[in-house]
């Protein structure tokens, strides 16, 4: 069965290759392709983001009646997030590489632990208290 | 607590991790200084006082200063533990490691001794405070990574390294150098060098080098099995030279892991899928090599002399990974504490600090280094070396000062003043 932990640790690693590859888009300044690139990312670190807050958070929420705790930090760090992703636009639009990587290296940083928490942290703790709805967790998930 | 280390408000505040930082490279910017004017026969000589206070000038007031300050922001995040009071801890733990490292250097300088007295103790403060910490709440850690685990036997070979080195230093005291003396000298020091250094590492590196450079993990058996296979090995070693029995075996063991351990590394940065260039890259690369380097000298026991070892081992593995790590954690910190407090106007990390300015430092370390190695066959090589090694570590001063400033600067202004809204 898969758990809550190794599906979303697997789609933080598919974002992080989606991430990379935007990169090197940009680092290769075929600005077209790195827009491309940028739009699949977006696309897939924000489908990232609503299959956590619409979907495990809330069952989370409700099976631990905890809504202060960790999962509303983990909404305020995605919230973070999203507004870098539209600086990192601004910039592949203007077409200014070394703003991008200045960017892109903190998206990266902030990511990165971000997914740390998660991963070490809060998906276990989601595996652990959810226990016998952890495959329909999963499964509406992937339905999102 | 259950939510323990998901909190932003639980990163400690920013001057904590800042002040051991730029402490480090201060006794960097000292130990050039007493390289240049201590004798090369002296300097070379391990079992000269000078050379042993030299060695705790780096072990102390560099590696375990800036390992100290990273942990204390590492560890909410790799591990939800969260130190209570982090200010009070970062005061007692910052001061006294600072004047215990004087002090001790200062014993060994100056043959001081109410100097060691002092020293001794509040070294003894500052490293029982973290390792009592850092156990205590390692150990409380629920949900276990290969990270957190070697973490756990980092904070045990801390206090062993410790308990060893007290025990050396009250033999000193009481000028009682038994037989069995340097039996404890050397486990305190592959303690402290394999285990409190080598196995934070290790730690660090298989969360830090795949996630961050979008790179190949190490393979799951080497991560789960090898620290405690280290860690076993050096209470083999203990026991081994107590017993005065040949090492080379151990010594062979551990040369084989570190360059598992090298290779592993070097091949996944090689492979990693960011494009992404930055100076710390090169501070990677350039330490894994030198880590591969130095283990094979230790095998062979090539050299006469332990110097050449000791300053491929020290300078070339530990403080070059020690500063690219300082390098990113720096304008990470400064970046994530502003736009965590609302300011709109941040400078990206990489205009905290000029990566021109971190080249030319990392030229710098590169040639001390070479000089120093140099030095071993032409003496006279070594005023050199300690020249451009002080350079170096100023100009890590200057860089870890001007994103400090940057930061300051942004940090003194109004986040919510933007006076057409109110």
């Amino acid at each position: 069965m898969e758990s809550i932990s190794s599906f979303l640790t697997h789609d933080h690693r598919a974002c992080d290759e989606e991430f990379a590859s935007m990169e090197n888009a940009v680092a290769q300044l075929n600005w077209q392709e790195a827009q491309e690139k940028f739009d699949k990312f977006k696309n897939d670190l924000l489908h990232h983001f609503d299959m956590e807050e619409k979907v495990m958070f809330e069952a989370f929420e409700q099976r631990t009646g905890m809504t202060q705790g960790p999962t509303m930090v983990m909404r305020m760090e995605h919230e973070q997030m999203r507004q870098i992703l539209d600086q990192l636009n601004a910039d592949i639009q203007s077409q200014d590489k070394d703003h991008f990587f200045g960017v892109s290296e903190s998206l990266m940083m902030l990511m990165q632990q971000h997914n740390m928490k998660e991963e070490q942290m809060l998906y276990a703790m989601a595996d652990a208290h959810l226990g016998a709805d952890v495959a329909k967790v999963v499964e509406d998930m992937k339905a999102l | 607590m259950f939510n323990q280390g998901l909190s932003l408000d639980q990163a400690p505040p920013i001057s904590v991790p800042f002040r051991f930082f730029l402490t480090a490279p201060l006794f960097g910017i000292l130990l050039g200084i007493f390289f240049f004017f201590s004798p090369f026969e002296v300097i070379s000589n391990q079992y000269s006082p000078e050379a042993i206070g030299a060695v705790h000038l780096f072990t102390l007031g560099m590696l375990s200063m800036i390992i100290f300050g990273a942990m204390q922001q590492m560890m909410p995040v790799l591990a939800g533990a969260v130190v209570k009071k982090p200010i009070l801890f970062a005061n007692i733990v910052h001061t006294s490691l600072t004047l215990g490292t004087l002090l001790l250097a200062a014993y060994f300088l100056f043959s001081i001794k109410i100097a060691l007295h002092i020293g001794a103790l509040f070294l003894a403060v500052a490293f029982l405070t973290f390792s009592y910490y850092s156990i205590k709440l390692l150990f409380k850690v629920q949900f276990l990574t290969s990270t957190v685990k070697a973490m756990r036997l980092f904070s045990l070979c801390t206090f062993i390294t410790v308990l060893l080195g007290l025990y050396i230093a009250s033999s000193h005291m009481s000028s009682n150098i038994g037989e069995s003396h340097y039996v404890f000298v050397n486990a305190h020091a592959l303690f402290g060098i394999f285990g409190f250094a080598v196995l934070l590492i290790m730690g660090v590196a298989f969360q830090v080098i795949p996630m961050f450079y979008v790179a190949q993990d190490f393979p799951k058996p080497f991560q789960n099995k090898v620290p405690l296979i280290v860690f076993a090995l050096l209470f083999v070693c203990f026991i081994f030279l107590y017993l005065n029995f040949d090492i080379f075996i151990l010594k062979t063991a551990f040369t084989v892991i570190f360059l598992l351990f090298a290779y592993l590394g070097l091949k996944s940065l090689s492979n990693r899928k960011r494009p992404v260039f930055d100076v710390t890259l090169w501070y990677w690369k350039l330490s894994l090599c030198m880590l591969a380097v130095s283990m094979l000298i230790f095998l062979a026991g090539a050299m006469e002399s332990n110097y050449v070892l000791a300053i491929l081992f020290a300078f070339g593995f530990l403080y070059s990974l020690l500063q690219g790590m300082v390098y990113k954690i720096i304008p990470f910190l400064a970046w994530f504490h502003l736009t965590s407090k609302g300011y709109f106007t941040v400078p990206t990390l990489r205009e905290f600090i000029d990566e021109k300015y971190i080249k030319y430092n990392f030229y710098l370390h590169v040639s001390s280094i070479i000089l120093f190695v140099v030095a071993y066959y032409i003496n006279p090589l070594i005023y050199l070396a300690a020249v451009l090694f002080i350079v170096s570590n100023i100009l890590f001063l200057i860089n870890c000062i001007t994103a400090v400033l940057k930061y300051k600067d942004i940090a003194n202004t109004d986040p919510m003043d933007m006076s057409a809204f109110k």
